[in-house]
């Protein structure tokens, strides 16, 4: 991957870059990479592995409290496909070895961006495949929404008039801002230093982003009273699932009200929140489960309240 | 997803809870879908020794002074780790031997650590057992071998004195240079003694 752009970037050797995107939890090369709300990666099945299902999850890097599984990231996903090709399709094949013998897979179809999927240059990366959701520019301090979807920071203030909406897949991101991706921005950084420079200080001068920033900025800090809650809501134990989660929005363990899918042959069911079985939502299951809108979904009423003590 | 079983649905969650709605819940909990360490360990065995290979591979490219850690004998779930104590502590000097045993579930729940040198401190008792949060309900599988002997060093020298293991340590810390006294005499010979050995 040497002469990647010529003139406005500095080479990035394979090793830094699997260094940079390492999983903290198998010290192995992101593959599937999640991106947490409080803008840490994981891998898919590390932080599978990490969560919990009867009360929120925390981070494994700074323990902020979570409940959604978020989807893969595509951006991240393609990104590290085209960087460290080699080493990316070892992990899918391992990682693929270990979905069969556990008959449970992840997403086997993530979608491409740009022409990742035409194969030409395969190995060398361009600006297009690090450009925002929204402005279409190279992406400055990242964010990845629960869909998966990556804008600038200052770019997602312009998503959200009551709920925050992904541009791309329209779904509603629950919860508030989430974190920017550091390891990602000091990718972008490094890689591509001029665009990025150049991004910065046009996000400088104009004022409004400024002020959009620190109107975004509080909003972050009402993060913080969600999560608590989450938790009250978890202590309680009304209506909470444990072990299910929700496949469309990725809330686990589901509070309120379960949907099951009476359908889904797959061992691992497919569920739905009450919000998002409201909501119609066509997304497929987190775990490749072939859901499709005609199968029925039955409320389930499974959750601890109705046991007894 | 029908609009006219969507109602039927609807209807149904009126009715209070039957018995057959609470066996549901109680046969729930044993169902294995969802579970998120799922109940299949086979394959896992191997990513836990990948992973403990990577973690010696950068321990021993990028070593900490005052910790090492090596695995014992030919099994990888069993390491043996050495800290020595930090500058300017009443541990200054002196080496300590641990014992860390590794699961298959490991990074997910945390190493069992025990000293295996005789240690004077109020968090850890005779038996070499050491009471450290991250150890049980604070651990993170991002944790590694480095961090958490880095911690029990740390651990060394600002000890918790709050909810001590060994109260006889944890009255005498106040009192430095007697405690001193006492690490020297009941814990392993420091680095000079070695040599002369």
């Amino acid at each position: 991957m040497a002469d990647v752009d010529a003139g406005h970037s500095e080479v990035v050797s394979d090793e830094e870059t699997s260094k940079e995107f390492m999983c903290p939890i198998c010290l192995d090369l992101l593959y599937k990479p999640i991106v947490i709300a409080c803008g840490h990666i994981c891998c898919f099945w590390c932080l599978h592995h990490t969560m919990d299902s009867i009360r929120a999850s925390k981070c494994p890097m700074c323990r902020q409290p979570y409940i959604y599984f978020a989807n893969i990231c595509p951006l991240l996903h393609n990104l590290l496909m085209k960087t460290n090709h080699v080493d990316y399709e070892r992990r899918g094949k391992e990682t693929l070895e270990i979905e069969k013998s556990n008959d449970c897979f992840s997403s086997q179809d993530i979608e491409c961006l740009n022409s990742c999927c035409e194969g030409t240059d395969e190995n060398k990366i361009s600006i297009s495949d690090v450009i925002c959701s929204g402005c279409k520019e190279i992406l400055f301090r990242p964010s990845v929404l629960n869909c998966g979807h990556v804008y600038c920071e200052s770019c997602m203030v312009t998503l959200t008039n009551d709920k925050l909406k992904c541009h791309v897949c329209e779904s509603i991101h629950p919860g508030n801002f989430p974190k920017v991706c550091l390891d990602l921005d000091y990718f972008l950084k490094k890689k591509f230093p001029q665009d990025y420079y150049h991004r910065k200080e046009l996000f400088q001068s104009t004022k409004v982003r400024q002020d959009q920033y620190l109107n975004q900025s509080s909003c972050t800090s009402a993060v913080v009273g969600e999560n608590s809650k989450i938790e009250e809501d978890l202590i309680q134990m009304q209506n909470l699932h444990p072990c299910v989660g929700c496949d469309t929005c990725g809330m686990i363990p589901i509070i309120g009200k379960r949907y099951k899918c009476k359908d889904c042959k797959e061992s691992i069911g497919f569920d739905m929140c009450e919000v998002c079985y409201n909501s119609s939502s066509k997304r497929q299951g987190r775990f490749n489960q072939r859901h499709t809108p005609d199968h029925v979904l039955l409320l389930e009423n499974s959750s601890l309240e109705e046991v007894p003590e | 997803m029908a609009r006219g079983e969507n109602q039927v649905v609807q209807t149904n969650i009126h009715n209070p809870p039957t018995t057959t709605v609470i066996t549901t819940g109680v046969a729930h909990r044993i169902e294995p879908s969802k579970r998120v360490i799922p109940a299949v360990r086979t394959i896992d065995a191997q990513s836990v020794v990948k992973r403990l290979q990577s973690e010696l591979m950068a321990l021993m490219m990028c070593g900490d002074p005052g910790v090492s850690a090596f695995p014992e004998g030919d099994n990888i779930l069993s390491w043996i780790g050495t800290i020595t104590g930090s500058k300017d502590t009443v541990y200054e000097g002196m080496i300590f031997k641990l014992s860390l045993i590794f699961t298959n579930e490991y990074p997910f729940k945390p190493p069992k650590l025990k000293f295996l040198s005789s240690c004077f401190h109020p968090n850890v008792d005779t038996s070499g057992n050491i009471c450290l949060d991250i150890l049980q309900d604070k651990w993170s599988s991002a944790y590694d071998v480095r961090t958490v002997l880095l911690s029990i060093q740390s651990l060394l020298g600002e000890p918790n004195n709050e909810s001590p293991l060994n109260t006889q340590a944890a009255n005498l810390w106040t009192n430095q240079p007697e405690f001193r006294k006492m690490v020297v005499k009941l814990c392993s010979p420091p680095i000079e003694a070695l040599k002369l050995n």
